[in-house]
């Protein structure tokens, strides 16, 4: 079937009102739970599970990729009024778009997030329907010693988010990896600082450590200062509708960031979020005044939130051509794929045609869906502002308890968000970037394993991440990076310019 | 932890015997049942855990609450079941052999014990596992296998989805028996693994049928053996490794699934429910869905289930015990 005639035939089957009915059904939950931080797409997912029984694959599979990608929009919203993210990708959110939100531009910020959100998908859905052969092959060839020079790319590109001096935002990337340390060792199988407990078997738990950095932290700052509640009650609603200037400077990072987020988003794995920071270090590299980052810039919101979700629809390449899921959800919905009797795999695509392009189609439709439904909803979400700060702080307090509570249903966990919450705020008194913290969390223990693995397969011989050619495509950028900034370091101290 | 349990275990065995005989024939179950799983919403445990559970609260007249409590390799699962059980025997959990069997050769203390906490009730279903290649490998069948194997130590680089997990033991046991070496390398799903040996980096893996089936009908993968007894209908294709390649006729490692009792839970229960869920899998429409997902129905006592927990636990714990002697 040639591409034309397959979303054709996509159409006309996503379309159909039996169809479109679970397309909108997943959308608005994965709206809904996005929204509400720490419940993710996996309890959602998990949540229909038991619907699916009762509907046809192609339908399952359509609502359940609603979720998956609409959690993305909903996402930004907690983030950008609260502060509160969920996962990584959102705290990138959160880093220009909650100071947006205080400088009461709280509208303007989740406009830049949903447009960009819907360019980034349909960029997604492109570069899927066009690249898919050519990046399935990519993610096979994708080794060991390939995503660990890869991880460190992302961990030096990044490594300059965040206002603190540069120093102090080393010192998160490497607190967070000691963090990631945590729990069972991949390679070895040995148990790092879990001092018996069986809850830290698996690490921290990143919920916990995403609402408790941010949300908890900023809960427990605003409480004790009275005087910034106050700030933002006062100018929540100043404006609405972003500016001119607002939608010129969100075009190219929206591009920028769609393109980071299709490439990586087809790597099983991190792809997600590894794209929006790369895409937010990016934005930040090449701004004419990088200072305003961190300060409610735009760029900041609309290139990483185009970049997760470009990254969540390339994801399915990978569960698609080979039936290899890049994540757990992934593997939840492929799962419920085999429940119906439907074998995912490289065979799919000639097997069940109309599933591949019924659920390539409906990512457009749902991602229409999906605008039509946020664009009028800003208002609604900038007015919860208005709700006074007695009310809204419990509240946030009990949706941060439900979120955590939700992924494994321990008590364990509500009691860690508290601690990681007060460490948090120490943190944030002292000018730490949380952000950081949480990217050296996710890729350090990852760029451990993979290291580790590489050494091993190759036998010992460290050559091996130059001999191959992807690894050393990374290691070269690498290279040219720190060399950049070497070069930037020493002109800025030669003009007399402070280095920030 | 253990002596805490153990106090609840006491405590429920005595009001059991105090209260049992007027509940245990007329009352049971006097509300929802809660089944642990330790495994999340969606995971193969959890949906085999489901086709079990769904008909049995229709026998039993009581809705059946899932419990996903995932976390160490299925252990949490576990804790959270003794933690959470109550007086009225409606507690109750399903497990894959791991916590049972090698839990606590991995991680020293597991908070329970199985012998004495843990009542089996009757196993569920077991899973073999294949031996899978890359087409590309030019490996035809397990003679060529082991004999690539065996031209030096380390030639083969195998994956797994972790230290001490099913696929790791399994691979070092057929090595033993094989008496090659095998360098293992961990990875953490089927999905890495897969991708891994397509990729080319690694050769080999113990795995699911189904984590190896789709690529293998892709043309990228080959099914070499599979570690049954018998050849398992999911991949009738597939030969048993058994008296195949020098191997010993009575090779055989299986993964399983079995539904357990905190220990002190009425003797009438444990009857009743392992005769209720025998009868559900004599079903043939429960031992296709099993069987759609990998699983083949394994019903039997519990003296079987007990039998099975303590000959698993001696033959990985010596497969450990090679392992770390090396």
């Amino acid at each position: 079937m040639g591409t034309w005639e397959g979303l054709l035939t996509g159409l006309s089957f996503a379309l159909q009102p039996g169809v479109l009915i679970y397309c909108l059904l997943g959308v608005l939950l994965g709206t809904f739970v996005g929204v509400l931080p720490g419940i993710g797409a996996m309890a959602a997912i998990s949540l229909l599970l038991p619907i699916t029984y009762y509907i046809s694959a192609e339908a399952a599979l359509i609502m359940l990729a609603g979720v998956y990608y609409g959690a993305q929009y909903g996402g930004a919203v907690a983030s950008i009024l609260m502060r509160l993210p969920g996962t990584p990708q959102s705290a990138v959110t959160a880093l220009d778009g909650y100071p947006m939100a205080r400088e009461g531009r709280a509208g303007p910020a989740l406009f830049a997030a949903m447009v960009s959100s819907f360019a980034g998908s349909i960029i997604g859905i492109v570069v899927l329907v066009m690249l898919a052969g050519w990046l399935s092959r990519i993610a096979v060839a994708f080794g060991a010693a390939d995503y660990a020079a890869m991880m460190v790319l992302g961990l030096v590109a990044a490594s300059t988010i965040g206002s603190a001096k540069p120093a102090k935002g080393f010192a998160m990337i490497v607190l967070g990896m000691l963090l990631g340390c945590i729990g069972t060792d991949v390679n070895s199988g040995a148990m790092r600082y879990t001092f018996g407990q069986t809850e830290l078997l698996d690490g921290v738990n990143l919920v916990a450590l995403a609402m408790g950095l941010f949300g908890v932290a900023e809960v427990i700052g605003n409480v004790r200062d009275p005087e910034r509640q106050a700030v933002a009650r006062r100018i929540g609603f100043r404006q609405l509708a972003p500016t001119r200037d607002d939608l010129k400077r969100m075009a190219f990072p929206t591009l920028r960031g769609s393109g980071l987020g299709s490439f990586f988003g087809a790597l099983p794995g991190t792809g997600s979020t590894l794209s929006s920071f790369l895409s937010y270090a990016m934005e930040r590299r090449i701004a004419r005044r990088p200072d305003r980052f961190g300060q409610g810039a735009i760029e900041g919101v609309a290139g990483p939130e185009a970049a997760n979700n470009s990254a969540s629809i390339t994801a399915f390449v990978p569960t698609l051509t080979l039936g290899i899921p890049g994540d757990p959800i992934m593997a939840l919905m492929l799962g419920a794929l085999v429940i119906h009797g439907v074998q995912p795999g490289p065979m799919m695509l000639d097997a069940r045609p109309e599933m591949f392009w019924g659920l390539v189609a409906s990512f457009g439709i749902g991602n229409l869906l999906l605008l039509i439904l946020n664009l009028p909803l800003i208002g609604i979400w900038v007015a919860l502002l208005r709700i006074p700060f007695r009310w809204l702080y419990p509240a946030i307090l009990i949706f941060i308890c439900l979120g955590v509570y939700s992924v494994r249903g321990l008590t364990y966990d509500i009691v860690s968000v508290a601690v990681i919450g007060l460490a948090g705020y120490l943190l944030a008194l002292a000018r730490f970037s949380p952000a950081l913290l949480l990217l050296g969390f996710v890729l350090g223990p990852l760029i451990e394993t993979n290291v580790r693995r590489a050494l091993l397969i190759s036998r010992g011989d460290p050559m091996v991440f130059i001999e191959r050619p992807i690894s050393a495509a990374f290691v070269v950028a690498i290279a040219c990076l720190l060399v950049l900034s070497a070069v930037q370091v020493v002109q800025r101290r030669r003009k007399g310019v402070p280095v920030d | 932890m253990t002596n805490r349990i153990t106090g609840r275990a006491a405590l429920g065995c005595a009001l059991a015997l105090v209260a049992a005989p007027a509940f245990a024939q007329d009352s049971w179950p006097s509300g929802p049942l809660h089944v642990y799983v330790g495994f999340p919403a969606g995971s193969s445990p959890d949906t085999l855990a489901r086709i079990i559970t769904d008909p049995l609260a229709e026998r039993l007249g009581q809705p059946i609450v899932i419990e996903n409590r995932p976390g160490a390799g299925g252990v949490i699962g576990i804790q959270q079941m003794l933690a959470n059980t109550g007086e009225d025997d409606l507690t109750f959990g399903t497990t894959i052999n791991g916590p049972l069997t090698t839990a606590s050769r991995m991680m020293g203390d597991t908070g329970f014990d199985v012998e004495e906490d843990i009542e089996p009730v009757t196993l569920i279903a077991t899973s073999p596992l294949v031996l899978a290649v890359s087409t590309e490998s030019g490996i035809e069948d397990l003679e060529a296998f082991v004999e690539a194997a065996g031209a030096e130590a380390d030639a083969i680089a195998y994956g797994s989805v972790g230290q001490g997990s099913g696929s790791h033991l399994t691979a070092e046991l057929f090595a033993d028996e094989a008496g090659v070496d095998m360098l293992h390398i961990p990875f953490t799903s089927y999905a890495e693994v897969t991708t891994s040996i397509m990729g080319g980096e690694i050769d080999a893996g113990f795995m699911a049928p189904s984590a190896a089936m789709p690529h293998v009908e892709g043309g990228n993968m080959r099914m070499l053996g599979i570690t049954s007894s018998e050849p398992f209908a999911q991949a009738p294709d597939v030969p048993v490794i058994a008296g195949q390649a020098g191997m010993p006729q009575d090779f055989r490692a299986e993964l399983w699934n079995g539904f357990i009792a905190p220990a002190g839970t009425d003797p009438a229960v444990l009857e009743r429910l392992n005769t209720e869920i025998n009868e559900i899998l004599a079903e043939p429409s429960v031992q296709e869905q099993l069987l759609a997902i990998g699983w083949q129905a394994a019903p039997g006592t519990a003296q079987e289930m007990e039998d099975r927990i303590a000959a698993d636990t001696e033959m990985w714990g010596g497969v450990i015990d090679r392992i770390e002697a090396q």
